[in-house]
Formats: structure tokens, sequence, C-alpha cells
């Protein structure tokens, strides 16, 4: 019986043993696919992984973790929250600080990302408290980056279609000037450790604040500070972006030639980075700076550039602000014909996407 | 001109498209925790 009894305790710990060395290789290939790039890939080992069942709790929490992080990216909101409460709910259980401080993070930026503005400030306090108990500076950083980005959305979700930067109901700038305080907070704590990826980042974040608050100088100084730092890291889809938004601000301080300058710069480098969607939008903003310049020619080049991807893609809407656009400029050149025939596009793509505020423009 | 009725005013010509940088995720990585197990049972074989 003895025998008996050690043979079953025998096949029980070698069974327990494969199931954990096959539960950690399935995950181990989602952690790989994920790094580069295949959330989709990385979600289904994982789930196998979670299949298999494992008895160490630190590595359902990665799993948990990772698999809400690799939905995040695949922009599935919902289910990236239901892994990342599993993972909260697991730390918690566990004793693991540490660990709840990064599942509080990760649920901070899922529910910013749901819209879930106040839910999303709960978990990112959680987030910072812990990080100061611990002593923990770049954890603070990250929560006060975090904290940054919810009253960032916040702010912009509750702006209006027609209000411009720097005259918003003051629910959205009381949110902003929230959002300006974080992220200079956060840029003490990083500037000290050192850190100039994540400096990069917040600087980016901050010009878009200060955009929005309408002060367009400091949006200028915070954004010449990002293209700086994506320079030093050779990040060339951070220089694009910082290009373009300094494009946004001179148009506002209306010195258009420099912002046809970097929406230019933003172009070359969307063009380099195969980014057809980005090259699009770039060739739409460098259309409008062209009309402000009252320089017809080059605004309809750069329209019907945009017009091209954006049939090319298959977006309705792009191409109909592509035909309104070039209506405008057909317009002011004398075109009439041409005028009319964009004009009539745009009407018959407005009707057909449901655009009531176009088809009421395209019909004047 | 660019003011006129037919052509957008400058309003209209603003961007919206603000490029926001990336969120960034706290991560719990199992290649870590694996290497950290793999040392671990290396110490203890010594």
């Amino acid at each position: 019986r003895h025998v008996q009894k050690l043979k079953i305790n025998v096949y029980h710990s070698f069974h327990a043993s494969l199931m954990e060395a096959s539960c950690l290789e399935l995950a181990l290939e989602g952690e790989r696919l994920c790094k580069v790039g295949d959330y989709s890939g990385g979600v289904s080992f994982f789930e196998a992984a979670i299949q298999v069942g494992t008895e160490d709790l630190q590595v359902l929490s990665a799993i948990y973790s990772q698999l809400g992080n690799a939905y995040f990216h695949l922009h599935n909101y919902t289910k990236a929250l239901e892994f990342h409460h599993h993972d909260l709910t697991l730390t918690r259980t566990m004793g693991d600080l540490l660990g709840e401080a990064k599942a509080s993070g990760n649920l901070g930026n899922t529910l910013k990302a749901l819209g879930r503005f106040d839910e999303a400030v709960v978990f990112c306090q959680r987030h910072l408290d812990i990080s100061k108990d611990a002593g923990d500076k770049m954890g603070q950083a990250r929560a006060l980056y975090n904290f940054g980005n919810v009253y960032h959305a916040k702010g912009k979700n509750a702006c209006t279609n027609d209000s411009e930067p720097g005259n918003f109901p003051e629910e959205v700038s009381t949110a902003l000037a929230k959002a300006a305080e974080y992220y200079e907070g956060n840029l003490c704590i990083v500037k000290e450790l050192g850190d100039r990826a994540a400096q990069g980042r917040t600087c980016g974040n901050l010009g878009n604040t200060h955009y929005l608050l309408g002060n367009f100088r400091s949006a200028v100084s915070s954004h010449q500070q990002r293209l700086l730092i994506a320079k030093e890291f050779g990040d060339r889809p951070a220089e694009r972006r910082a290009y373009c938004n300094l494009g946004n601000a001179y148009i506002f301080l209306g010195e258009f030639d420099k912002a046809a300058e970097h929406y230019k710069r933003a172009l070359q480098l969307a063009r380099q980075l195969k980014d057809r969607a980005v090259e699009a939008q770039t060739c739409y903003s460098l259309g409008n700076t062209y009309t402000l310049l009252q320089d017809y020619e080059r605004a309809i080049d750069y329209h019907l550039k945009h017009l091209i991807i954006a049939q090319d893609l298959n977006d309705r809407i792009g191409e109909g602000r592509a035909c309104w656009s070039l209506g405008n400029a057909h317009t002011a050149l004398g075109n009439h014909d041409q005028a009319m025939q964009f004009a009539e596009r745009h009407l018959e793509i407005s009707k057909e996407t449901g655009d009531r505020s176009g088809e009421l423009t395209a019909r004047m | 001109d660019c003011q006129s009725g037919t052509v957008p005013s400058s309003q209209t010509l603003r961007s919206d498209h603000l490029e926001m940088e990336p969120e960034t995720m706290e991560t719990k990585s199992l290649t870590d925790y694996f290497n950290r197990m793999h040392m671990d049972a290396i110490m203890g074989k010594r």
C-alpha cells in the first residue's frame, strides 16, 4: 500500500511539474510574440497557458497582466479591463504591493481609454500611493504621467466640436490645467532620474495640453524639447509626432510658413515609416496650410494627394473632406466647373456616411 | 480671399489632429522571472 501511495505521489508531483513547465513555456512564447508586436498571437498563447493552469501565483499574475496589455494594444479595452482586474484581485490576495501598484497603473490607463475618467483617477492614485510608500521614484513618475493622460483625455472629451483652443468651458480648462500640473510633477522626477525617454514622452503630451489651453508659445517650446529628445534616440515616429504638433501650434500663432515647413518634415517621415494614414493626415494639414497662405495651386496638390490615399485606404470620411477642400480651393481659383464636381462628390459621400453637417455644407 | 463665404475660415482649417505620446503600460516579465528561477535552481544545486 505504501509503494502504491508513493507511486501516486510521484505521479502527482510529476504531473504538477509538467503542468508548470508547459504553462510557463506557453506564456513565455506569448511574451515573445507580444515583444515583436504580434499581440493576437500573444493572446492565443497566454489563453492556452491559462487553460493549462499553474499553481505559481506570480506566474499567473504576470500572465493576467500581459494578457491585459495585449488586449489594450489590440484596442479591446473591455477584455483588457477584465484581465487587469483579475491581476489586481490576485495581487491583493497575495499581499504583493508592487504587483498591485502595477495592476492599478494598467487599470488607470484602461479605464481612461474607456472614457471612465473618475474611476481611472482612483487607480492612478493607488499606483501613486504605493509607489510613494515604497520610495519608488520611477513608479511615482509613471503614475503622474498616467494621471496627466487621464486629465488630458477628460478635458479633451468634454470639448465641444466648435470650441477653440484657449476658449473652452471651465470644466475643460480645469481638467487640462490639472493635466499640465501632473506632467510638470512627472518632469521634476524624470529629470532628477535622468530618464530622457520618459522626459520626451511627457514633453510631447504637455505640449498638446498647452496647445489646448491656448498657450501656443509654451506648446512650441515643449514640442521642440520633445523633438530634440526624439532625435537623440533616433526615434523617428516620435520625431514625426513632434513635427506635426509643432505645425499645429504654428497655425494658431499665425506663422503659416513655419507650419508648412514642419508639416513637410512630418510628411517625409510618414513616408519613410510607410504610414499611409498619417501621410494622408499630413497632406490634409498641408493642403489647409497652403489655403491659409492663399497658395491654392499647392493646396490643391496636397488635397489631391490626400484624396488618393483616402481612396486607397477606403476612408470615405477622409475622401469627403478632401473633396470639400478641393471644391473650396477651385472656387477660390475661379474654376467653377471643377469646384462643382468636387462639391457634388462631397455631397454624395456625406449622404453615404450620414454626415449631416457635411451634407448641409455641401448643399450650400 | 480665404475669409470669403466659399473658402473655409482659419477656424475650420486648424488641425484637430493632436499626436499624443503612447501610454506606458506596467509590465510583469516572465522572462525575468524564469531566469531568476533558473539562477536560484543553479545556486541551490551548488
